[in-house]
């Protein structure tokens, strides 16, 4: 049923990290602060006003009370209003939407109690308005990054991401599991470097292979491969929140040109781009390209197609919304939450009406931060996404397309001659059919324009409306003309489809030489209620000596500050992105990352599990020149990801979440690679890379398929060839909004909103449905046993082959049997049921090798990396 | 291993009751979870599902299930169901009004009268035409609205308008909007399916049952005039029965041969329990297909027996059996354009009504016997009527006219033998006690115990809701 699925979703308990310890006393920072800062600090401490005089923000605050006397009484939680209140329901006042939990109040009752204990000294006085605890300094992924030495540990160590494995798996008592087959290794590999799996040939050539460094030539070679762009391109292209439609308006119009940027991340991954340059390019491209964006050399095009980056949120502005500054604004906050959240791993949007609940950014900070991309996207002077395009015209072609464009003006020209011909012998033809006495006055009326007839006039078209002849109704009397006058038209539109084809850039650039527009506070975010303005800045907890940004760079002729911020970002000192790619890139190598919160690396994020590889695969990043393909070899030569990935006891008694990695996680594939792998396994995959996305349309029952949309009167029309564009890898697939393609989102596509840190990898019925009966997997199953067929006569030949080429390994011979009663008993059956069936022998034998192949398709050994 | 793994038990539970936590939406919450508001939001850390596990409106519901015939095209409301002595007496003349004609070259002052009979059924008295034998026998279960208005007098625009509210692109259904508000009762068929005609798609095609905005899953279903019926939920014809029996059973093998080889992946078994589950959910499809289990009787009830209502009838009939196994909202197609009659249709309108009267009528005897009426609405009609003058004078036919038609519908709290509404004395606007498409929606919206305001869906930052105007609850229609 593809996307019209029934429900059953189940999702898999793989993210539920943070092991929880036993419960300590509770204590005012670790129980009580969180949650009076979530609900009620916006009143009672970090507001204009203090709200009956009371502060929450330190506990002898809180002793002290407000105007209705102490909020609490230590020891006795029965005297106190705080409790009292909370409790009752009193506070958050009536109306507030998100309130504590009852365990988050019962733990509050708790610290009460229990004397009301704090584990640091409270500062002497505290300036009104927010400020950051010791405590929230202190969190983990706030603090410089550091480059820890691999601890000593008993069990053998390929490098030293073993050794920081090993630390915690022999302190629990547990190590590393044996090394995997070479069989599993080479498709671990393939699936997570290029996406498909390996042929057989190339299975044999790695097995075959003595050399010691076998394995990691097999790496180097495969980090070689364009396909590789292609698989970790769709990666970045998540966090990016890629699309190729605007999303917003309901039309979700089309991005025509977004593909481009699509090109550019495949190709910088390919290229190994140093991953600082990669981010700034991305974000400040336009500020190091050479001014004027016209007849560009290749260079300037790369560096403003990256900042397309800047330019994937949804944008409705474009899309005739009712309130454009609403619109715009959206797009400023939707373009932040996609920078921090895949850049810093922060949920900053969460600043934007309000001080942080959970992190200790306050609302003014978001503003300073959002004033470093404002002068790009001001709002108060904002540009549609047409308005955004940079032209890929050169003033050769606009010369050529002039000389076209004056030629098609004279066809249509002729046109309208030829048109007002039609319509006056048309009338009189119509004039002939009705009383004579008419006709005078009637063509008096058709000679007077619509609009200025007199009533009586009008009346009398209504009373014989066959002389109403228009240009609009001309082909309900006489479809001849109708076709003629077509006929020029449609020479003008070829003529015109000869120019020289306009390509745009979907680019980010900040005007030059302008008055940098000022950023104000909005009260509770709202547009319409600025407060006080703000400069650029990082946020207070990242910053550092260097992160100052200048409001305006005087050497540069845009404001400077994307650039600016971004060398900051990239500068090796950011506690965060080196951090968060790191964890990113191991995420897709294991299945889950170091820290489980990818998107999230405040307060209310994950811990890591290992926090001390963290920063050691962050420092060996920056230190190898931002290489990520170094961090691949780094990866993947370690023994931890060349372990079988068999569960055992032991590991499962201790850590059954895997956390520790005693065995090589199992992961489901995500959609893009199901589909790539059963495409390339039948040998139809294309190998055609970059450009144009290949379209999306409904076909007749509203799935979401690949092909070209032929509508008529709403309907799907005859179906347009795709002439093999339907097999092209999924990233080149469009990635329309509203129109996700059923065969993929089926296997959970990202959601964008505005972007995907984490996929989800759901276990549902309606994937076993499309394995099971989808048009798509019926087919390729077919394929797959043509292919068979050709490339061996005997029956267990094609097995082994198939079986092969399924998963990579030989057939095991229990298997084998069962398969070979399986394609007798099929085949038998089919006999049976289809006597008079011509070449029953055939088609019998393929009708069972096919549902064989569908088989193998459909099991777990295929759906996941193991 | 370990049996007291506390994972591995609540995986289990967790399999045992796929309700459970992380995808129950449960309606009231559903509400107050996506209702906007300028306080910061926690920020999202897991995806949100949403699901069709059963959820109960705010108020108890009359209707719990709705089955839509739709009679595209624009049945002729002035031949069917609203007699207009005044065209009778006008025959032939010129049209004494103002009128928008459609199609210009074709169009004709002339007034047409009805050239069918109109006389009064039931105890109620429904004046209704001799094209609708068997309809008027079903007058005193029906409520007739004679004053249907969208008032976009084109068949796009005004088809959107009654299955979205909306008369753009891109909206949710109503059968996509209850759907997501109430889940549906049946644990192995879809909420909400369509039941296209073996002719041509609709006007607007998949628009008719899309999701729009919401949730794919919320998308209506087609069930497909031929086998497999229902697309990735039946097998291709070549694939059906034993064949795919045997594929599950290879399959079940070299899974379980796998799991063996994996102990521990609970993934890995859940996964077989999914093929277990969809192979369950294609019993239940065929089952609720399969008319090879109503009686004789009831078959010739629906005029399964006569090659002209026998199509029809036996998609009224699955209508009903979709209904009885939970599902939520049924639509039941005629195809393309049957009702748009231009010209014609002194003899393609009698062959329309035969098409569809006799199985009309006997979907709401059929339910009400067994019981099932009173929870079940059915409505029947087009986006339009037709004009009172001639089109096409030569193969005389009607054009279009949104600005006033007749509808019925009949049960889940609807009143029975009553005539609402109506329009001028040419049949051309309504002009008494007039129901929009707003007004009607909103009337649905009540008899399934939802307050119109209340289901909403946060989409880009805007609160949707089915009825983004001004709406009025007939009142006058209820039980």
């Amino acid at each position: 049923m593809g996307r019209n699925c029934l429900i059953w979703v189940v999702l898999l308990a793989f993210g539920a990290s943070q092991v929880s310890a036993e419960r300590d006393a509770p204590s005012f920072e670790n129980d009580v602060r969180p949650v009076l800062k979530a609900h009620c600090f916006h009143c009672h401490g970090e507001g204009e006003e203090l709200a009956s005089g009371l502060d929450l923000r330190l506990k002898r605050f809180i002793q002290t009370g407000g105007d209705s006397g102490p909020a609490i009484v230590p020891g006795n939680s029965n005297e106190s209003l705080l409790v009292e209140y909370l409790t009752s329901g009193v506070m958050p006042p009536e109306g507030t939407e998100l309130r504590p939990s009852q365990q988050e109040i019962q733990r509050i009752k708790e610290w009460v109690d229990s004397g009301a204990v704090v584990l640091n000294d409270e500062p002497e006085s505290l300036p009104s308005g927010f400020y950051v605890t010791e405590q929230e300094k202190k969190h983990w992924a706030f603090q410089p990054i550091t480059s820890p030495s691999p601890p000593m540990v008993n069990g053998t160590a390929d490098n030293a991401i073993d050794q920081f494995l090993l630390s915690k798996l022999e302190a629990v008592g547990l190590g590393l599991s044996d090394r995997a087959s070479r069989t599993r290794l080479i498709r671990r590999a393939y699936l997570d470097l290029l996406g498909i799996p390996p042929t057989p040939e190339q299975t044999d050539r790695f097995i075959a292979d003595q050399r010691p460094d076998s394995y990691s030539r097999l790496i180097d070679e495969l980090l070689t491969h364009h396909a590789y762009g292609e698989r970790w391109g769709r990666h970045w292209l998540d966090i990016a929140g890629y699309a190729d439609s605007e999303g917003m308006a309901d039309a979700d119009a089309v991005r025509s040109q977004a593909y481009r940027y699509r090109d550019y991340v495949i190709r910088s991954i390919n290229s190994d781009k140093p991953y600082d340059r990669f981010v700034i390019e991305q974000l400040a491209g336009d500020e190091l390209a050479s001014l004027p964006f016209k007849n560009m050399n290749a260079e300037t095009i790369d560096l403003l197609t990256a900042t397309g980056f800047l330019r994937m949120a949804p944008d409705g502005t474009g899309s005739g919304s009712p309130n454009t500054n609403i619109a715009s604004n959206a797009v400023m906050s939707a373009t932040i939450k996609t920078v921090s959240t895949s850049l810093l791993g922060l949920t900053v949007g969460c600043a934007q009406c309000h001080n942080h609940r959970y992190d200790p950014i306050s609302q003014e900070e978001y503003y300073q931060f959002r004033a470093i991309f404002e002068p790009a996207l001001n709002w108060n002077n904002w540009k549609t996404p047409q308005q955004r395009q940079i032209s890929l015209y050169t003033d050769a072609d606009v010369a050529r397309s002039a000389e076209i464009e004056a030629e098609a003006a004279k066809i249509l020209e002729e046109r309208e001659t030829k048109q007002a011909e039609y319509i006056a012998a048309t009338f009189e033809k119509e004039l002939a059919k009705l009383p004579e006495e008419v006709r005078e006055p009637l063509r008096e009326v058709h000679a007077t324009p619509a609009g200025k007839r007199t009533p009586e006039q009008e009346a009398l078209l209504q009373k014989h409306p066959s002389a109403n002849v228009t240009a609009g109704s001309l082909y309900l009397y006489d479809q001849k003309a109708a076709d003629d006058l077509k006929s020029y038209s449609d020479r003008a539109t070829e003529l015109r489809g000869t120019k020289p084809v306009e390509g745009f850039l979907r680019a980010l650039t900040e005007p030059a030489d302008t008055t940098v527009p000022e950023t104000f506070v909005f009260f509770r975010g709202d547009i319409d209620q600025p407060k006080q303005a703000v400069q650029p800045g990082e946020l207070r907890v990242l910053s550092s000596a260097d992160s100052t940004i200048p409001a305006n760079d005087t050497s540069l002729p845009t404001s400077g500050r994307r650039l600016n911020y971004a060398k900051w970002l990239t500068s090796g000192e950011h506690p965060l992105l080196a951090r968060v790619i790191a964890n990113r890139i191991w995420m897709h190598h294991f299945g889950t990352g170091l820290v489980n919160t990818p998107g999230d690396f405040g307060i209310l994020g994950a811990k890591p599990t290992h926090p001390a590889l963290l920063d050691w695969l962050a420092t060996e990043l920056m230190t190898n020149g931002w290489s990520v393909k170094h961090l691949h070899r780094l990866i993947m030569t370690s023994r931890a990801y060349q372990q079988s990935s068999k569960r055992n006891a032991q590991g499962q008694e201790k850590d059954a979440l895997q956390q520790l990695i005693w065995a090589m996680p199992v992961r489901r594939l995500e959609s893009e690679v199901v589909r790539d792998s059963i495409l390339s396994i039948v040998e139809k995959l294309s190998a055609s890379a970059y450009g144009e996305p290949v379209p999306v349309m409904a076909d007749r029952t509203g799935q979401w398929v690949i092909g070209q949309e032929n509508l008529n009167a709403g309907r799907p029309g005859a179906v347009v060839d795709m002439k093999g564009d339907q097999y092209r890898r999924s990233i080149y697939i469009q990635v329309r909004r509203s129109r996700p393609l059923a065969v993929l989102e089926t296997f959970d596509l990202p959601e964008l909103a505005p972007n995907c840190t984490k996929r989800a990898k759901s276990t549902a019925s309606t994937q076993a449905l499309m394995m099971m009966n989808s048009s798509f997997v019926v087919e390729q199953s077919e394929s797959f046993a043509d292919r068979l067929i050709t490339a061996q006569s005997e029956s267990e030949n094609q097995l082994k082959l198939g079986w092969k080429l399924a998963f990579s390994e030989e057939i095991p011979a229990d298997v084998l049997e069962i398969s070979l009663q399986f394609l007798a008993d099929t085949k038998a059956e089919f006999v049976e049921a289809n006597p008079e069936q011509e070449m029953v022998d055939e088609l019998s034998h393929r009708h069972a090798l096919a549902l064989f192949c569908q088989a193998m398709f459909s099991s777990n050994q295929f759906l996941y990396i193991e | 291993m370990p049996t007291n793994n506390d994972k591995w038990i609540s995986r289990r539970r967790f399999l045992a009751n796929q309700s459970l936590g992380m995808g129950g939406v449960a309606f009231a919450w559903a509400l107050n979870e996506r209702s906007l508001s300028a306080a910061p939001k926690r920020p999202e850390l897991t995806v949100k599902t949403f699901n069709n596990d059963p959820r109960q409106p705010d108020s108890e519901p009359q209707a719990k299930a709705m089955i839509s015939l739709w009679m595209q095209g624009g049945p002729s409301h002035i031949d069917l169901f609203d007699p207009k002595p005044k065209l009778t007496e006008l025959d032939g003349q010129s049209f004494p009004g103002k009128i928008k004609y459609d199609n210009a070259a074709q169009a004709s002052s002339k007034v047409l009268g009805s050239p069918w009979k109109f006389s009064n059924h039931g105890e109620c008295g429904m004046e209704l035409s001799e094209l609708i034998p068997n309809i008027a026998t079903i007058a005193d279960e029906i409520t007739l609205i004679r004053s249907m208005h969208t008032g976009v007098n084109n068949h796009g625009q005004s088809i959107k308008a009654l299955q979205t509210g909306v008369t753009q692109n891109g909206y949710p259904t109503i059968g996509s909007w209850l759907t997501y508000g109430l889940g549906c009762e049946s644990n192995s068929l879809p909420p909400f399916m369509a039941l296209i005609d073996p002719g041509q798609l609709p006007v607007e095609g998949v628009a008719n049952w899309s999701n729009g905005y919401l949730p794919s899953i919320y998308q209506g279903t087609v069930i497909r005039p031929t086998e497999p019926r229902i697309l990735n939920l039946t097998p291709p014809e070549k694939l059906a029965g034993k064949p795919q029996e045997r594929y599950l059973s290879l399959l079940d093998k070299l899974n379980k041969r796998h799991i063996e080889n994996s102990p521990g992946e609970l993934d890995f078994s859940a996964r077989v329990e999914m093929y277990e589950l969809a192979a369950r959910m294609q019993v239940a499809a065929k089952e609720a297909m399969d008319l090879s289990q109503e009686t004789e009787e009831t078959k010739n009830l629906y005029g399964m027996d006569d090659p002209d209502t026998t199509e029809y009838g036996s998609r009224c009939l699955i209508a009903r059996r979709l209904i009885e196994r939970g599902v939520r909202f049924v639509q039941v197609y005629t195809q393309n354009q049957y009702w748009d009659h231009h010209g014609g249709i002194l003899k393609s309108l009698p062959s329309s009504c035969k098409k569809v009267d006799k199985p009309s009528a006997a979907l709401v005897k059929d339910l009400k016997r067994r019981g099932l009426l009173d929870s079940t609405v059915v409505h029947w009609g087009g986006e339009m009527g037709r004009l009172p003058v001639i089109q096409n004078e030569a193969n005389i036919g009607r054009d279009h006219n949104t600005y006033g038609f007749s509808s019925w519908v009949a049960g889940g709290g609807f009143k029975a033998g009553y005539t609402h509404g109506a329009t001028d004395e040419f049949g051309h606007h309504a002009v008494e006690n007039v129901v929009n498409h707003f007004d009607y929606h909103h009337t649905i919206l009540h008899l399934f115990g939802i307050r119109p305001e209340e289901l909403t869906y946060e989409h880009n930052g805007r609160r949707r809701k089915l009825i983004e105007t001004e709406s009025r609850l007939v009142t006058e229609l209820l039980a």
